[in-house]
């Protein structure tokens, strides 16, 4: 099963994003609420996918990605955010982001994403 | 007076409004960033719920020295309806023009504190924030907005926000809150969009039509 981690200070956020995934793939969910806990979740766990926010209160999700991306290099994290400022996009696809995703997501956005995902993981 | 503005919005009505503000203002905050080429850094929103007398104590208590500010305000009206009042710190004018206006004229530049360009420059930048975030809201919760042209003011703050006849001072007011600064300290300021209570019915049912698309 695979495992996603959902960074995100906002519930309503979290239950948007999840609603977005196809109900006929397994998949276990883990919610976190700030960057803090939420990279102490990602080194209990080891999700497969890691999915945060930007703007949150405590720890951004700027930080969250450049530790994770500095001590598993080889982890995906998708960054998921309403900043939408090109600067943004590039210094989160810079820091080693595998994609960035437009709030509020789409069903056939996180489809398309996870599709293009399962084949770049069959790649490597 | 209303004294259940506590329940006025559940908890989850008032985390989908936190969060579409955060998308409202996160693309007012692209527009404005492809227009005059400067980062904008954003914060978590935030959502209240007060009785009408208490706005301007709750605005003054939000912005850091309330006597040194520019506002720009704008009307909008439809079914999501109220006022918009982006609040700039004194010298954001300057500010946002010096990093603008490398290619103009340094006296033009230095002229008089409050001068022509910088009107000019707050009212676009504060007409651009404010449309591109109420505009997506609304669009987000289905409704098409109308504006006001928007008004520069200085003065009395209360004088100025109570003498709008969409407030009932009897009710109760919405109101969506950020705060933002443009990269290189440049400009600083925060956003307030205060609601008129005739929205509010309107806002719960479309806030639960928003969430039902993600059920």
């Amino acid at each position: 099963m695979q495992k996603i981690l959902i960074i995100d200070d906002s519930p309503v956020a979290r239950k948007i994003l999840k609603s977005c995934f196809p109900k006929d793939e397994q998949r276990e969910f883990f919610e976190e609420g700030d960057g803090t806990t939420g990279l102490q979740r990602f080194e209990n766990i080891h999700p497969d996918i890691t999915i945060t926010d930007l703007t949150m209160p405590g720890m951004g999700g700027m930080e969250v990605l450049e530790r994770i991306k500095t001590n598993h290099p080889e982890a995906i994290v998708i960054v998921s955010s309403a900043d939408i400022q090109p600067v943004t996009r590039e210094r989160v696809i810079s820091l080693g982001a595998y994609a960035f995703l437009k709030k509020p997501p789409s069903k056939e956005i996180v489809a398309k994403l996870f599709a293009d995902l399962t084949q770049y993981q069959r790649q490597k | 007076m209303n004294n259940n503005r506590q329940e006025v919005l559940t908890t989850e009505e008032k985390d989908t409004l936190q969060e579409i503000m955060n998308i409202g203002f996160g693309s007012a905050a692209a527009d404005i960033s492809e227009v005059i080429n400067l980062y904008v850094i954003l914060s978590v929103p935030t959502i209240s719920v007060l009785n009408t007398p208490d706005l301007i104590e709750y605005i003054k208590s939000e912005v850091a020295d309330h006597k040194n500010i520019s506002i720009v305000e704008q009307n909008f009206f439809s079914k999501f309806k109220g006022l918009a009042l982006l609040i700039f710190t004194l010298g954001a004018g300057k500010g946002l023009l010096s990093a603008l206006g490398k290619g103009l004229d340094k006296e033009i530049l230095e002229s008089d504190p409050m001068g022509m360009l910088e009107e000019d420059l707050l009212l676009e930048v504060g007409n651009i924030l404010v449309g591109a975030c109420v505009g997506k809201i609304a669009e987000l919760l289905g409704d098409v907005v109308n504006y006001s042209p928007p008004r520069l003011i200085d003065g009395n703050l209360a004088d100025r926000v109570l003498s709008h006849d969409i407030f009932d001072p009897k009710n109760i007011v919405i109101i969506l809150h950020t705060i933002f600064r443009f990269s290189g300290n440049t400009a600083s300021g925060c956003l307030f969009l205060v609601t008129s209570h005739e929205s509010v019915s309107w806002l719960k049912q479309a806030l639960r039509t928003f969430l039902s698309q993600y059920e």
